[in-house]
C-alpha cells in the first residue's frame, strides 16, 4: 500500500515536470513567431495608440519571462486567462465545447466497433471471396484515404446531391423555435433522449451521421483489417477444428468461439484509436463547423491567440497525463506480475 | 447478437434520421449563413466582424447612405443637425421618445457617456480624434466641440466606435469590464440579441418597441449560423438551409446569374487592393523602375482571375464611390514596351534582379492573382518570389524594419469610416516616423503637406479640399509607390421569395435584416 502510494505521488511529480516543461516550449513558440496579439484583441484596424494601451493592459509590455512567470501562477490559481480573440476565459471555453467533441468521438468509436467488427468477420468467413475482396477494398481505402477529403465527397455526394443529412452544426437552429433543446450535459443524443424530445433527437442523429462517417472511416477499416487478419488466425486453430468435428453451427463457432477469442487484439487497436479520434475531430470539426474543442482550437493557432493555445495544450496534457497513468495503476491492479517501480 | 439482426438495426436507425425535406418557409425566422465571428459584444470595443450583429442591435446618431442616393444620410437617432460656421461646433437634435432595449430611455447623457467611452477604450477611438468635448445642455440636444474642423456626420455614421448605448449598461460594464462578453446588448436597434453559441450561431431576436415600428412580413427572428467557408455557404443556400448566405464563392456567380429562383446584383465595394512598393532600398527607391512595374501588371487579367471579371480597375488607392474618388486621376495600362524602356532607362536593361512579394495567405483572392503578377514581371526580366504568410505575421515583418522587409506587400483595403481622405490617403501614404499601414514607406513631403491640408479643410469645404486631394492622387499615380490593382465588385444571391435586401457599401460587414421581408 505504502509502495503504492509512493509511485503514485512520483509519478504525480513527473508529471508537474512534464507540464512545466510543456507549457514553457509553447508559450515560446507563440511568442516567437511574430504577431500581434493586441491588434488581434482590438480588431485588425486598430492603430498604434490603442495597440500600446492594450499592450499594458495585457501584460504584453512585460519581459517574456516575467509574462510566464504570471501565466503559470494565474494557471496554479486556476485562473487560465482570457482568451484574446473572444474575451472569454479560456476554461469556460474549453469546458463548455468538450461535450460537443466528446460526443462526435464516441459516436465515432462505436461505429468503429459496430461497422468495422462484422466487416472483418465476414470477411473472413467468405475469405477469398467477392465479399472479402469489397470489405478490403473498403477498409483499405478508409484507412488510407485522408478524412477531411472524404468529409468534402461526402457533403457533396451525400448532402448536395442526393439531399440526405446536413451540411453542418449539431442541430437545426430552428429547432429552438419548436423543440429546444434542454441542456444538461451537453450530449444531445443524451439529453434529447432523457427528456423525451424525440424531434430534436432524430435531428441531432441526423446531424451526427456525415462527420461522425468521416471519423469513423479510420478507424473501421482498421478495426475491420485487424479483425479479419486475427480471425483467420484462429479458425485455423485444433479447437475449431474440434468444434466443427461435434458438428457445431458454422455461425455459433464464428461468433462465439473465433470471435470471443479474436476480438482482443481488435480492442488494444481499438483504444489506440482513440487519440486518432480526439485529433481526427479537430478538421472534421472544421469541415463540418462542429463547434467543439477542434474549431476552438484551430481559430486558436490560425489566430495565435496565445492564451487558448496554451489552454488546449494544458489540457490536452493534463488529460494524456492522468489517463496514462490510470492504466498503469490498472494494470498493476489486473496483473500482480507487474510491479510498479 | 447475430450479425443480421445488426444490420437490420443499423438500417431501421439510417432510415429513422434521415431528414424529411426541408421546411416550409414562414416569418418566424430568417435563417443567415455569414462567416462573421464574434471577438467581442462590447459594442464600445467592436472593431472586427461582429459589426454584422452590432449594426442590427444597436443604431448610431445617422446612417450614411450609399453613394447616388439623394440624400446623403438618413437620420437614425438624431433627427437633425447643424454645423457652426467655423466647422467646430456640431450640434445633434436626438430622436423623441426613442427606448433602449433595458427600457432606458434615449438621452443626450446616453450618447455624450456612449462616444466618451469609445474615447477611452475603443478599439476604433482614433475616429473621435478631433472630438475635443461633449456636452448635453438639454435631454434631447448634444454639441460636439472640436479641435479642428472634421467631417464629424462621416464619423458619427461610422460602422465602428459609433453606437449609442443605455447608460445603465455603462454603469454595468465600468463596474465589469468583461460585463457585454456573456452576451448582453443594450442597444435601441430592430433587433436584440436572445442566444449566441461561439462558432456555431447568433441569433436575434424582434425589439417590439422599436421606434421605427414593425409592418407584416417583416421577420420576428433571424438565426445567424457562421460559416467560414464559401462553398458551404453555397450548398447551404441552394440545399434550402439558409435563406441567405453572405459569402458566396466567386465562381458560382454564373450559376446564380442565370437561376431564376434568385437574384443577383453586382455592387462596387469600399474594398481594394493595393500592392505597396518597397521604395527604401534599390531598386524600388528610382521612380522609373516603379513605374516600369506598373506598366507591366495585366489589370484586366487580375479582374478576371481574382474576381470573376466583378470589379474595377483602381484609379489610385481610393476606391470607387467614396470620398475623394476623382475620375480626374489616370491608371496605367499593361504596355511591356513601355516598361522596358523605363527600366532600360533607370539602368536595369533587360530588369535582372529579384524581388520578394508577401501576400496574406488566408485571403484566396491574393493567392489567385500574385502569379500574375509575377509572370507579368517575369515578361520583362524580373524576378518575384511569392510569399505567402498569416496577415498578422505579413504585417509585422512589414512593420519591423522597412530596410529588411518585403518589397512588394499585398493588402486588401478599406476605409474605417466612409471617407478615404483623411483614410486611405492618409493611413497608406502620409510618412510618419515608424510606419503602420504606410507600408511602402513613401516619403514625400509635398504630399504630405497637400494631404494635411486637405484633411482640415474637408471639414468646412468638402469640394476645395477634394481639388487637394485629387492632386495628391494623381501625385500617387505618377511616383508609384504602390501598384493601384483592383476595386473590389461585390455580389449576392438573394432568393426570390424575399425583398427588401439592399447593399450599402459604406457597411460593407453589415447586412441589415430589418427592411428584409416576405415578397407578397
Amino acid at each position: 500500500m505504502i509502495e503504492k502510494f509512493e509511485y503514485i505521488v512520483r509519478r504525480l511529480l513527473l508529471s508537474v515536470g512534464v507540464l512545466i516543461g510543456l507549457t514553457l516550449i509553447v508559450f515560446v513558440l507563440t511568442r516567437v513567431i511574430p504577431s500581434n496579439p493586441a491588434s488581434l484583441y482590438l480588431g485588425p484596424r486598430a492603430r498604434p495608440a490603442e495597440i500600446e494601451r492594450v499592450n499594458k493592459q495585457l501584460g504584453l509590455d512585460k519581459p517574456l519571462p516575467a509574462q510566464y512567470l504570471d501565466y503559470v501562477g494565474d494557471v496554479v490559481r486556476g485562473d487560465w486567462g482570457d482568451s484574446i480573440s473572444s474575451k472569454q476565459p479560456v476554461l469556460d471555453e474549453i469546458t463548455s465545447r468538450l461535450p460537443a467533441t466528446m460526443e462526435l468521438v464516441m459516436v465515432a468509436m462505436l461505429l468503429a466497433v459496430i461497422v468495422g467488427t462484422p466487416l472483418g468477420v465476414l470477411s473472413a468467413q467468405l475469405h477469398g471471396k467477392l465479399p472479402d475482396v469489397v470489405v478490403r477494398i473498403i477498409s483499405l481505402v478508409g484507412v488510407s484515404m485522408p478524412a477531411f477529403y472524404l468529409g468534402l465527397l461526402l457533403q457533396l455526394l451525400l448532402f448536395h446531391e442526393l439531399g440526405l443529412f446536413f451540411l453542418t452544426r449539431r442541430f437545426d437552429g430552428t429547432l429552438r423555435f419548436t423543440h429546444p433543446i434542454d441542456e444538461l450535459t451537453g450530449f444531445y443524443l443524451f439529453d434529447t433522449a432523457v427528456t423525451g424530445n424525440w424531434v430534436a433527437f432524430k435531428d441531432v442523429a441526423g446531424h451526427l451521421v456525415l462527420p461522425a462517417l468521416t471519423l469513423a472511416a479510420y478507424p473501421i477499416g482498421l478495426v475491420a483489417r485487424m479483425t479479419r487478419a486475427t480471425m483467420l488466425e484462429v479458425m485455423e486453430q485444433n479447437y475449431i477444428r474440434t468444434a466443427r468435428a461435434y458438428g457445431i453451427s458454422e455461425r455459433f463457432i464464428l461468433y462465439n468461439y473465433a470471435l470471443r477469442n479474436a476480438i482482443v487484439p481488435t480492442l488494444t487497436v481499438i483504444g489506440l484509436t482513440l487519440a486518432y479520434l480526439l485529433t481526427g475531430a479537430f478538421y472534421v470539426e472544421y469541415i463540418f463547423n462542429w463547434g467543439g474543442l477542434g474549431t476552438f482550437t484551430t481559430t486558436a493557432f490560425l489566430n495565435l491567440d496565445y492564451p487558448a493555445i496554451m489552454g488546449m495544450t494544458l489540457f490536452g496534457a493534463g488529460g494524456y497525463v492522468i489517463i496514462n497513468l490510470v492504466v498503469d495503476l490498472a494494470q498493476a491492479w489486473l496483473d500482480p506480475r507487474i510491479r510498479l517501480k | 447478437m447475430t450479425l443480421r439482426k445488426l444490420l437490420i438495426l443499423v438500417l431501421v436507425l439510417t432510415v429513422l434520421i434521415i431528414p424529411v425535406g426541408a421546411q416550409a418557409q414562414d416569418t418566424t425566422v430568417l435563417r443567415v449563413a455569414s462567416t462573421a465571428s464574434v471577438t467581442t459584444w462590447d459594442p464600445n470595443l467592436s472593431f472586427s466582424t461582429e459589426a454584422l450583429y452590432m449594426a442590427n442591435i444597436y443604431e448610431p446618431l445617422l446612417w450614411i447612405n450609399a453613394p447616388g442616393a439623394a440624400e446623403p444620410f438618413t437620420p437614425a437617432l438624431a433627427t437633425s443637425w447643424e454645423k457652426s460656421e467655423d466647422g467646430l461646433t456640431w450640434t445633434f437634435h436626438l430622436r423623441e421618445g426613442v427606448t433602449f432595449h433595458d427600457g432606458e430611455a434615449l438621452t443626450s447623457t446616453a450618447v455624450k457617456r456612449s462616444i466618451e467611452r469609445t474615447q477611452a477604450v475603443g478599439g476604433a477611438s482614433f475616429i473621435w480624434l478631433p472630438l475635443a468635448s461633449i456636452d448635453a445642455p438639454d435631454d434631447l440636444t448634444v454639441v460636439f466641440n472640436l479641435t479642428y474642423p472634421a467631417p464629424l456626420d462621416l464619423i458619427a455614421s461610422s460602422l465602428y466606435g459609433a453606437w449609442i448605448i443605455s447608460p445603465k449598461a455603462l454603469d454595468a460594464v465600468e463596474a465589469d469590464e468583461t460585463y457585454f462578453e456573456q452576451g448582453v446588448d443594450a442597444g435601441t436597434g430592430p433587433y436584440m440579441l436572445s442566444d449566441y453559441t461561439a462558432d456555431v450561431e447568433v441569433v436575434l431576436g424582434r425589439f417590439e418597441n422599436y421606434w421605427g415600428g414593425w409592418q407584416d412580413g417583416q421577420f420576428e427572428n433571424v438565426l445567424i449560423n457562421i460559416v467560414p467557408d464559401a462553398v458551404t455557404q453555397q450548398q447551404l443556400l441552394e440545399g434550402g438551409e439558409v435563406d441567405l448566405a453572405l459569402r458566396l464563392p466567386p465562381a458560382s456567380y454564373d450559376s446564380f446569374a442565370s437561376n431564376p429562383d434568385y437574384a443577383v446584383e453586382v455592387n462596387s465595394t469600399f474594398f481594394n487592393y493595393v500592392g505597396f512598393l518597397n521604395t527604401t532600398r534599390p531598386p524600388l527607391d528610382n521612380k522609373l523602375v516603379r513605374q516600369a512595374i506598373s506598366y507591366a501588371i495585366p489589370y484586366d487579367q487580375i479582374i478576371e482571375v481574382g474576381a470573376e471579371g466583378l470589379g474595377t480597375q483602381s484609379r489610385g488607392p481610393v476606391p470607387t464611390g467614396v470620398y475623394p474618388y476623382s475620375e480626374d486621376v489616370p491608371q496605367y495600362t499593361q504596355n511591356l514596351d513601355m516598361a522596358r524602356d523605363l527600366l532600360a532607362q533607370a539602368g536595369f536593361e533587360g530588369g535582372g534582379f529579384e524581388l520578394r512579394l508577401t501576400y496574406a495567405a488566408e485571403n484566396t483572392i491574393e493567392e489567385a492573382f500574385a502569379p500574375i503578377i509575377a509572370d507579368a514581371l517575369a515578361e520583362i526580366g524580373i524576378t518575384v518570389n511569392i510569399e505567402p504568410m498569416l496577415f498578422n505575421q505579413q504585417w509585422e515583418e512589414a512593420k519591423a524594419d522597412p530596410t529588411q522587409a518585403q518589397d512588394i506587400f499585398l493588402v486588401l483595403y478599406w476605409p474605417t469610416y466612409s471617407d478615404a481622405g483623411s483614410d486611405n490617403l492618409w493611413s497608406l501614404f502620409r510618412s510618419s516616423d515608424a510606419p503602420f499601414f504606410n507600408l511602402s514607406y513613401y516619403n514625400n513631403p509635398d504630399y504630405d503637406a497637400l494631404i494635411d491640408e486637405a484633411n482640415v479643410l474637408a471639414g468646412t469645404d468638402r469640394d476645395a479640399a477634394q481639388v487637394l486631394y485629387t492632386q495628391a492622387m494623381q501625385m500617387l499615380v505618377d511616383d508609384a509607390p504602390a501598384l493601384y490593382l483592383m476595386d473590389v465588385g461585390n455580389w449576392y444571391a438573394v432568393p426570390t421569395y424575399l425583398e427588401g435586401f439592399e447593399y450599402n457599401p459604406n457597411y460593407a460587414f453589415a447586412t441589415f435584416f430589418y427592411p428584409i421581408h416576405l415578397a407578397e
